[in-house]
């Protein structure tokens, strides 16, 4: 077992234990978005950071990928930590106004407003889909291309995929994905999670028998009315 | 290649290759730097020429020839090294080679061709006696002029692989490590691990089953930074060495050099050397029989610079996409396939050897405690000596940027040193005692990085260059944190902004506090450091970056979208000049003179004694050429047109009686206020102390610049019904500012101008042929009285000693005169063509001397005691300051002293006493607000000399333009700080199509009047223009303002192009 101080409080955990876990133990809220269980830990989205030792010379680290040490001080809501965990919030809602998932986590964090140029995309490249499409249902379909800002999710050389089983998942996981597929037109509804595979929806002639994993699939709800 | 058994093969090997050496040392060798930086330059051509003349001439057994890696002087490449006795032949040309190999053949120096130091002209006939070279530490740069990289036996006659005999002599891998440990090694990648602590933990690390690896990280990606490639080029086997040693240290048995595939040379010499090092029987499986096991390949980067982090490295060397993983596990637990694996950069590999050679304690002689050894530098930007640099740690920014590198080019300060690469920060110049070391540059705001050191100029923005730096990082930010891919575009889009005059105060604070979380969220230490471009610009230039929100103006002319055309931008009354000359290119010399004047109300005079900024910034010089002769057009249409070509719009007062405003001073910048007050309607008393209107015009600036008629022409020109002079008025004995408001004034100007010398703080200063300059030009400008008399010295080197020089040199009973300088003639304040013409006319110019007593004889002035300076460390205004050399004092005879070293307000006169309530500075200036003119007194203005100290005719008049505005605010009621107006170009000049073959690239010679006439009498010295000279000269103009008024007013160019 390994000992460590996580706000103060004493926690035992196993090795190998992250600091997320060890934190979610205890009950501690630490929001996430690129994180999800059963998949491997990727630190990608940074909104997880934690404060690690004693100031000054204290650092900010993912506790989704971090393992415990033996006597760690860890703060989850420290002043820097919050600082850090709104202005990533900010970040997120300048890009992914739309999703619920980061309206939710800036509404738990009070942050009401974003200071920068108003964008509107599609993908924040937490890499759910990615990790779901590889570990989970061994597909490894989809994947990362290009770097900095024209790095993107797709299949490789963005074309239709033979190993994609059109199972959804990648877009079942996607935290901003829910209200982005709300189109019925077929160049629209591409949602970048599975940027280039036909979209299962649009795919079928019958809108009424296709297989749609999204809840709510808003794209069939507007077709039905 | 016999392959080498044993230990002992290895050192009888070298042994045979030493003594062979010592042989031949008798030969001159012909030494060409061909690293990727010779070769670009041409050092190709220069080898295939020496190699023909030695195979023509049949002198193989006389010279020889060594091809090396780059030797870090690259601004002079490609040059000749001849050794033995190390003469340099700098940027030869293929005609030039035979020369040089006839000289060293013929045992002499080819005077001609040999290195010339740049500006200062010294020659040096030796290599190390070069500045460039002088203050380096050359322990690992220095073997690359040696050995031809592709030689195995060069490298073994260099004491090669001699480390490697030692450490498998020992046979003792823990000695190795307490080696490194206590020779204080720190990576020199850039993070400064300490390397011995790191092999320690490599080899501690895994299990005995496990494979290790060592990786040497060439994966220099830094723009500007080139250092890695030079080595491995240069000397690929020490790399080797240090790489065995390595693996021998730690227990591995696999190396790797990740090189960067735009590095071909780098990878050509280093597949050599492996080949080399392979047949020899020094890599390979039990290496000479001791059991050591080592292999090394090579695997290319593809250029993504982010794969200079190690997990990222990792990443590529596995073959997947190059991004990094979260640490901890760190690559020394968990590295290349789940391996431990011990990364170190070029620099630190080559550094093992030495350390090993020498012993650590003799290495860590070298440097400061905690950062031993050297580092090699890339020094690049706008310093004279371009190159790589290897100096001890701990040496300061400011030698190295101006011992080793020689300073600025040109005559533009160094502003700041960029160290690190992009994600590296900005030291400004006042830090430059600041030792380069892993800490301290840390503490500063930067970091080491792989030690890139780019040297900015007050050209350069530095919100421009942290926008630059940011828009590399975006595009190489892997993208796989968000903080990183997104922190750094919305940085630089923040940075766009600011740069393209859309900035808010608001978005400065967001961009701070972004850069700080970037910086503590980011997975790697490309997103970590990548804020400190913003952070380390924001921390020492905020002024630049308020400048571009607040003022919207980019003092370097960088930021196109706030500068618009140069010329206009640099003018501080904003004169369109591309669009006057625009216009005497299609010879409408009279809508010329209307855009001058609009702007300046004293045309004529500035035509003639302006310090032309314009010309400075115009953009056909700056680009290479020679600038349009701006001045000398201005001159010849205000010779040309007469004043009342141009019709001022006039407002008349609308409520009630007019308001009355008072102007004290008669100068250019009270005469412009005035005008322009009178213009909205104002009733302006000015009262000048002089019996005649003009100030400084008159008293200072003698009459062979600027004729009195032309300045009484002008002046009248601008009085009208509205203005009143009140001469022979000053302030203090006549007036009060008091009494001007008891008088119903509703204002006051002050614009006093500045009329006293300052002291040089002798004894002796007030005695007979003793004079302040400004008293000098008076008595002669207003009185005609001749102060000076047989032998005149100046001291001074502005634009006031070159004044009282030629003024003296025109008086009756002058025999010679000698200015004194304490600086070079390149720090001279003095504008360069009154310099010239100064010396043309038989003046002295003494410099590098300071005074240090004034000398009587019965009660008289007769000798000037004298002390000479070299140059020092630069000061705060940057130029380097003048230190006495001991011993070198002297005696000048002369029978007149001018001293000008520099003015004073007239400020007795308005001391607080007298007026009340109006702070003065501790330079005698008055304090006036820099925005609002306004000096602690409501109601009371103050403009020009009185307030910035002695300036320039056009500063003036600005500050002139400006009081009027802040008045016209102030008496109406209204909020004094306006919006800034933008200095984009609104009208559309068709411009005249010139036939490209015919097209003028030289600039117009000013015409001046002949020296041996000019030099007797005062009749002005500068001719104007013919119409076929300005015309042409006109023609020249690039129209810079074609560029933003397309842009800005598409309407007005589909009108014909006459939007008034």
């Amino acid at each position: 077992m390994i000992n460590l101080k996580i706000n103060g409080i004493d926690v035992s955990v196993d090795r190998g234990t992250t600091l997320l876990e060890a934190a979610q133990f205890l009950g501690l809220p630490i929001s996430t978005l690129c994180h999800m269980e059963g998949l491997t830990p990727y630190g990608a989205c940074r909104l997880c950071v934690v404060e690690v030792g004693d100031p000054p010379n204290s650092r900010l680290v993912t506790s989704c990928t971090y393992p415990a040490e033996e006597g760690l001080k860890v703060r989850t809501a420290s002043a820097r930590v919050l600082r850090a965990r709104k202005m990533i919030v900010e970040l997120l809602l300048a890009s992914c106004p739309q999703s619920k998932t980061i309206q939710d986590i800036a509404a738990a964090l009070n942050v009401r407003q974003q200071r920068f140029r108003q964008e509107n995309e599609d993908c924040i490249l937490c890499g759910r889909c990615v990790r779901m499409c590889a570990e989970q249902m061994v597909a490894g379909a989809i994947g990362f291309t290009g770097r900095g800002q024209d790095r993107s999710i797709g299949t490789p050389f963005d074309s239709n995929s033979e190993v994609c089983r059109l199972c959804g998942a990648c877009m079942y996981v996607c935290p901003v994905c829910e209200l982005r597929c709300t189109y019925n037109e077929p160049e629209k509804a591409i949602c970048g999670g599975c940027a280039n595979l036909a979209p299962p929806c649009v795919d079928k002639p019958q809108f009424d028998d296709m297989m749609c994993y999204m809840q709510p699939c808003v794209a069939c709800e507007i077709k039905k009315d | 290649m016999r392959k080498l058994q044993s230990l002992d093969d290895l050192i009888g090997f070298r042994e045979r290759v030493s003594a062979e050496k010592d042989l031949k040392t008798e030969t001159p060798t012909l030494v060409v730097s061909a690293g990727t930086c010779g070769q670009a330059s041409g050092a190709n051509d220069i080898m295939r020429i020496i190699k023909r003349h030695i195979l023509k001439e049949n002198l193989g057994d006389k010279i020889e020839l060594r091809i090396t890696g780059c030797h870090g002087f690259c601004q002079v490449e490609p040059f000749i090294l001849v050794e033995p006795q190390l003469h340099l032949y700098p940027q030869l040309k293929m005609e030039d080679v035979p020369r040089v190999i006839e000289a060293v053949l013929g045992g002499y120096v080819e005077e001609d061709l040999i290195y010339t130091e740049p500006q200062v002209g010294t020659k040096f006939h030796s290599q190390s006696d070069i500045p460039f070279f002088k203050k380096q530490t050359r322990t690992i740069l220095g073997s690359n002029q040696m050995l031809d990289p592709i030689r195995i036996f060069n490298y073994f006659e260099r004491d090669g692989y001699a480390a490697l005999e030692k450490v498998l002599s020992k046979a003792d891998p823990e000695w190795i490590i307490e080696e490194i440990k206590s020779s204080g090694l720190r990576g020199r990648g850039g993070a400064g691990f300490p390397a011995g602590r790191k092999w320690e933990l490599a080899r501690a690390s895994g299990d005995d089953h496990q494979p290790k690896f060592v990786v040497c990280n060439c994966d220099e990606g830094d723009p500007g930074a080139y250092m890695d490639r030079s080595l491995l080029e240069g000397n690929p086997h020490s790399i080797l060495e240090g790489m065995i040693i390595a693996g021998i240290a730690i227990g591995a048995a696999h190396g790797i050099i990740y090189v960067r595939g735009e590095y071909p040379l780098a990878i050509k010499h280093t597949m050599i050397a492996l080949r080399q090092a392979r047949e020899l029987g020094l890599l390979g499986d039990d290496i000479l029989g001791t059991g050591n096991d080592f292999e090394i390949e090579i695997v290319r980067g593809a250029g993504a610079f982010v794969c200079g982090e190690e997990t990222a490295l990792i990443r590529s060397v596995e073959g997947f996409m190059g991004e990094p993983k979260q640490r901890p596990p760190y690559p020394i637990e968990r590295g290349i396939d789940g391996f431990p694996t011990c990364i170190n950069n070029v620099e630190t590999l080559a550094n093992i050897r030495i350390i090993i050679n020498s012993g650590a304690a003799e290495y860590a002689k070298v440097g400061v405690p905690g950062n031993t050894g050297t580092k090699i530098f890339s020094l690049v930007g706008k310093i004279r000596d371009t190159g790589l640099v290897e100096v001890p740690l701990g040496m300061t920014i400011g030698e190295v940027v101006h011992d080793i590198g020689g300073g600025p080019p040109g005559k533009a300060r160094i502003k700041a040193v960029q160290t690190g690469g992009p994600s590296g920060g900005c030291i400004p110049a006042e830090h430059f005692d600041l030792p380069v070391d892993f800490d301290s540059l840390r503490e500063a705001g930067s970091i080491m990085g792989s030690g890139g050191m780019i040297v900015m100029d007050e050209d350069t923005c530095m919100v421009d260059v942290a926008k630059y730096f940011m828009g590399f990082l975006k595009d190489e930010s892997c993208g796989k944190c968000f903080t990183c891919r997104k922190g750094t575009q919305r940085m630089h889009e923040i940075l766009e902004d600011i740069t393209e005059g859309r900035g808010t105060l608001d978005q400065l604070t967001l961009l701070e506090e972004l850069a700080v979380v970037v910086r503590d969220t980011s997975m790697c230490g490309l997103g970590q450091s990548a804020a400190n471009p913003v952070l380390s610009t924001l921390r020492y230039f905020r002024n630049e970056y308020e400048r571009h929100i607040v003022d919207k103006r980019c003092d370097a002319f960088v930021c196109k979208d706030l500068v618009g055309p140069p010329c206009q931008a640099a003018c501080p009354v904003g004169t369109e000049a591309w669009r006057y000359v625009a216009h005497i290119a299609r010879g409408e010399y009279e809508d010329a003179y209307r855009v001058i004047r609009e702007a300046n109300p004293f045309p004529s005079v500035c035509a003639r004694a302006c310090d032309h900024t314009c010309e400075q910034r115009c953009r056909a010089g700056t680009s290479g050429g020679d600038p349009i002769a701006i001045r000398a057009l201005k001159r010849f249409i205000t010779d040309r047109i007469e004043p009342s070509v141009y019709i001022p719009v006039r407002h008349e007062w609308q409520e009630g009686e007019p308001p009355k405003v008072a102007v004290v001073g008669a100068g250019p910048a009270g005469l412009t206020t005035a005008h322009f007050l009178s213009l909205e309607g104002y009733r302006v008393t000015v009262f000048e102390a002089e019996p005649e209107p003009g100030g400084m015009l008159f008293c200072a600036i003698p009459e062979y610049r600027l004729p009195r008629d032309v300045i009484k022409k002008e002046i009248d020109s601008l009085l009208d019904d509205n203005i009143t002079v009140v001469c022979n008025t000053s302030l203090g004995d006549d007036i009060t500012v008091d009494g001007l408001f008891d008088d119903g004034f509703s204002a006051v100007l002050l614009a006093l101008g500045a009329h006293k010398s300052r002291p040089l703080g002798l004894d002796n200063e007030d005695v007979p042929g003793v004079y302040p300059s400004i008293e000098f030009l008076k008595a002669f400008n207003l009185k005609s009285e001749q102060l000076a008399k047989g032998r005149v010295g100046v001291i001074g080197g502005g634009n006031s000693a070159i004044d009282a020089a030629r003024t003296a040199l025109r008086q009756r009973d002058v025999e010679s005169v000698t200015i004194l300088y304490r600086r070079t003639r390149a720090e001279m304040p003095a504008f360069e063509e009154e310099v010239e013409a100064a010396i043309e006319e038989g003046v002295t110019i003494e410099t590098l001397v300071s005074p240090t007593e004034i000398k009587t004889t019965s009660g008289l002035f007769s000798h000037l005691g004298c002390v000479r300076n070299s140059l020092g460390e630069p000061d705060s205004s940057g130029r380097r300051r003048p230190v006495r050399i001991e011993g070198s004092e002297h005696v000048i005879e002369l029978d007149t002293l001018i001293v000008a070293i520099s003015e004073d307000s007239g400020v007795d006169s308005i001391t607080p006493a007298r007026s009340g309530g109006i702070e003065v500075t501790d330079w005698n200036t008055v304090k006036a607000d820099a925005r609002t003119l306004l000096t602690s007194r409501s109601g009371v203005f103050a403009a020009g000399d009185v307030v910035t100290g002695p300036n320039t005719i056009i500063d003036a008049i600005a500050d002139g333009k400006k009081a009027a505005v802040m008045i016209d605010h102030f008496v109406r009621g209204e909020e004094l700080v306006q919006p800034v107006k933008s200095l984009m170009p609104t009208v559309h000049l068709d411009p005249v199509e010139v036939d490209p073959e015919e097209a003028p690239d030289d600039r117009v010679e000013t015409p001046r009047a002949s020296i041996e006439w000019r030099k007797r009498n005062f009749a002005e010295v500068e001719v104007g223009l013919s119409m076929q000279e300005a015309t042409r000269e006109a023609r020249r103009c690039l129209r810079c303002d074609l560029e933003f008024v397309e842009r800005t007013a598409p309407d007005v160019r589909a009108a014909g192009g006459h939007a008034e």
